[in-house]
């Protein structure tokens, strides 16, 4: 048999974090792994090599993944200490005093998809001094109030305000461990790979382990974490680093206790602007995940730490400070061969945006969706997931940049340096220019393959006090009957939301209890 | 608000009750709680649905009375306008309370507790007697303290409920676990044009329960529960007097 006709019938994914889970259970879902005639999936995970489970904020598009799956977010949310997250609420980004915040919510603007609001918010005549979030999203009104995005009457993954989770990565990892070794037929090996096994086409047959032989297969997915074991060792594929854009490259992260137990669960991530990086500050049902990523460039370790035993108050002193160093960009490519890298393997940029699992999401989406039956066709499979992924490291890579080059914090050169036009990238700069003149729309973001809507860039632009001059082009704002409605919907849905939804707590403690309804 | 408190013999000697204003309680109530045992008596006139607990989200079932909160369309003219009375209704102003032990733990024992803000509650002790003190009215306790009849068939109808508890808790969990639970989605225009849709209510769905296994059909009849689901699935019929009747109170 030629290399080209050997069909797949088994991936094997090296790595059991929660990219390698997610990957798997992907694929085994909807390849029908448990069934006999289904593809093979073989997950193999070193006994000897910690997970690193950093992220533990997600998108909206998790609850598809959970769907996809078919995992009840009940079970999700009682096992994985998960909460709901409305979106990130970004303290002292642009000026660094106490007043200073924005939100991004997960919801769009009020009648995002009939007319650009953002233009008439620019140029309303109200003096009001509201944000532009506040003004055009109902969502910075349930969060400010601490309040669920749903209530016990919604049934799973159903929303009354968009939603993502907060999540315990441990006990997620788990999660997924159980139900894909016990529900959708994954063979679970945990053992060590000591030796990569290649045919004359460099692909990968087979990886050798110390207690299991050798384990083959026709597509391997690398998701062995920051060690890259195939993808990078093997392969050799170069790593591009994005330091000269994100400066972020250590982590210094706590678990901090609740006071008790009624304490308030924050329904969206909050992310504070330090002397040399940002404080991210996620709540789960039982205790809080806070960590401070900074540029150690710019700070040392012990400034570093003064910083996080500030904001993290008196019960810092008895905390077990883990330090994580990032080095954020990605691989040249992700798909090399028969192998393909999910997750830390493929690249790794700071969490200000989540984007950490929803990257991963997506490669096991498309990996699954889009799974070669042949080898033929891999290549072609294989320069299409480079192409679409390393458009979207890029987009990603904007974006984060974006909440820099706006920032007017003076305070430190960590700041300023972030604004130096040799930092920022070609495409943000373009970008940039367009938005001068008006707000940024979907025409600007055309790809089938974006991360970010063009709601996610007016947020964050608006937010930061970014002024679009719609002085030459007047004709543009000839609807302002359409936008009054609009805000005046807005205050309606805030007044309504206030009434009918329980408080963030209230509602994870009812789940708990009483667990939602599928229907 | 109600104040409920548990019925003391001693405390509440003289207290009775005019059965001619039990029905307020339901005056703008547009669902009301029902129990499978009396499901034969609703479906003369009301859909019978399933709507979620507010506390809870549990599936509960209820009459359907109106078409938005606060609008019970059989209270007209200060009266109760239907054939059948629901037993939340009948039940009123009697409560069922858990028992507490003195240490404030539930015993799992339940005592009968009574509103004390029911407007059908006449208390001749104090000053505020109701100006028609010639209704018929029922006292709680005889003169020697011993439990009146009316009483004992307010209890009736509270053990009924309370079994009623029991028999919805097998219905749903029999339908939950087949899936045949299905939200029910109404748009109602109204002969003066206006128009609601009807959230938040559920029903039992039809293919799922036709395309059901001999074996799963055997189990829902063994259960006995066949009348109680089809029993629902005929009340839906009823939708369309309740529209006729809103029209009416629209042409009023």
């Amino acid at each position: 048999m030629s290399f080209n006709s050997m069909p797949t019938k088994t991936v094997v994914v090296v790595g059991g974090g929660i990219a390698g889970w997610l990957t798997a259970g992907r694929i085994a879902a909807q390849h029908r792994t448990k069934t006999k005639a289904g593809l093979k999936v073989v997950l193999v995970e070193s006994a000897s090599i910690p997970v690193v489970g950093v992220g533990e904020g997600t998108w909206p598009t998790m609850r598809n993944t959970l769907i996809a799956l078919g995992i009840s977010e009940t079970e999700f949310i009682r096992t994985c200490d998960a909460s709901f997250k409305q979106g990130a609420k970004f303290a002292k980004w642009v000026d660094g005093t106490e007043q200073d915040f924005y939100y991004h919510p997960l919801v769009l603007p009020q009648g995002f998809s009939q007319g650009d609001l953002a233009a008439y918010w620019l140029n309303r005549s109200a003096k009001d001094n509201n944000s532009f979030s506040q003004d055009v999203c109902f969502q910075e009104a349930i969060c400010e109030q601490g309040l669920a995005p749903k209530t016990i009457r919604t049934p799973e993954f159903s929303a009354i305000a968009n939603y993502a989770y907060h999540l315990d990565a441990g006990k997620f990892t788990k999660l997924l461990q159980k139900h894909c070794t016990e529900q959708l037929g994954v063979e679970h090996i945990i053992d060590d790979v000591i030796a990569v096994n290649t045919l004359e086409n460099e692909d990968i047959a087979s990886v050798t382990t110390n207690n299991h032989g050798d384990i083959s297969g026709q597509l391997f997915v690398d998701c062995s974490g920051f060690s890259s074991l195939l993808l990078g060792k093997h392969y050799q594929v170069p790593f591009k680093s994005c330091a000269d854009v994100l400066f972020i490259d250590t982590a210094l992260s706590v678990q901090l206790p609740y006071e008790d137990k009624n304490s308030p669960i924050a329904s969206q991530t909050i992310s504070t602007g330090q002397e040399a990086g940002w404080i991210w500050d996620i709540g789960l049902q039982h205790r809080r995940g806070v960590g401070y990523v900074y540029s150690s460039k710019y700070s040392s370790e012990q400034q570093a730490r003064a910083v996080l035993a500030k904001y993290v108050g008196e019960p810092f002193n008895g905390l077990t400070v883990k330090k994580i160093p990032i080095v954020s960009g990605h691989r040249e490519k992700f798909w090399q061969n028969n192998c393909v890298a999910v997750g830390l393997s493929a690249g790794f940029l700071e969490p200000l945006e989540a984007s950490s699992l929803v990257l991963i999401e997506l490669s096991a989406q498309m990996i699954s969706e889009q799974l070669p039956a042949t080898r033929e066709v891999m290549d072609i499979t294989a320069k299409r997931f480079n192409e679409t992924f390393l458009y979207r490291w890029q987009k990603v890579i904007d974006f984060l940049k974006l909440h820099y080059i706006l920032s007017k914090r003076c305070d430190t050169d960590f700041w300023t340096d972030n604004r130096a036009p040799h930092t920022i990238p070609d495409s943000l700069q373009e970008l940039m220019q367009l938005w001068k003149y008006r707000s940024p729309a979907d025409y600007d973001f055309t790809s089938n393959n974006e991360v970010f809507p063009a709601a996610s860039y007016q947020y964050v632009l608006y937010g930061m006090g970014f002024k679009s001059d719609y002085s030459l082009s007047p004709q543009l704002l000839n609807d302002w009957r359409f936008a009054d409605q609009q805000f005046a919907k807005n205050s309606q849905m805030v007044q309504q939301a206030n009434k009918s939804l329980p408080t963030n707590r209230e509602l994870l403690n009812k789940i708990c209890q009483y667990g939602l309804s599928t229907i | 608000m109600e104040n409920l408190v548990a019925i003391d013999n001693k405390i509440h000697k003289n207290i009775s009750i005019n059965p001619a204003k039990v029905a307020l309680h339901g005056e703008k109530l547009n669902l009301i709680p029902a129990v499978v045992s009396e499901f034969m008596h609703l479906t003369v006139q009301h859909p019978i649905v399933f709507t979620k607990h507010g506390e809870t989200g549990e599936f509960v079932c209820s009459a359907l009375l109106g078409f938005e909160v606060g609008e019970n369309l059989f209270w007209q003219n200060g009266q109760w306008q239907a054939v059948y009375l629901p037993l939340q209704i009948q039940r009123q102003p009697f409560f069922i309370g858990d028992a507490v032990d003195d240490d404030s733990t539930k015993s799992g024992d339940y005592v009968v507790c009574i509103d004390l803000n029911s407007p059908a509650i006449n208390d001749s002790a104090s000053t505020n007697i109701p100006e028609n003190t010639s209704s018929e009215v029922h006292a709680l306790f005889t003169e020697t303290g011993e439990e009146s009849e009316y009483f004992h068939e307010a209890k009736q109808c509270l053990a009924q409920l309370l079994q009623g508890k029991v028999d919805n808790q097998r219905l749903i969990g029999a339908l939950k676990k087949l899936n045949l639970i299905q939200a029910l989605s109404l748009e109602v225009t109204f002969i003066n044009e206006t128009s609601t849709r009807l959230n938040g209510l559920y029903t039992i769905n039809q293919d799922k329960l036709a395309a059901l296994t001999n074996e799963e059909i055997a189990e829902l009849h063994q259960q006995q529960l066949l009348p109680a689901i089809y029993t629902m699935i005929t009340s839906l019929g009823q939708i369309y007097p309740l529209i006729e009747r809103k029209n009416a109170r629209l042409n009023g």
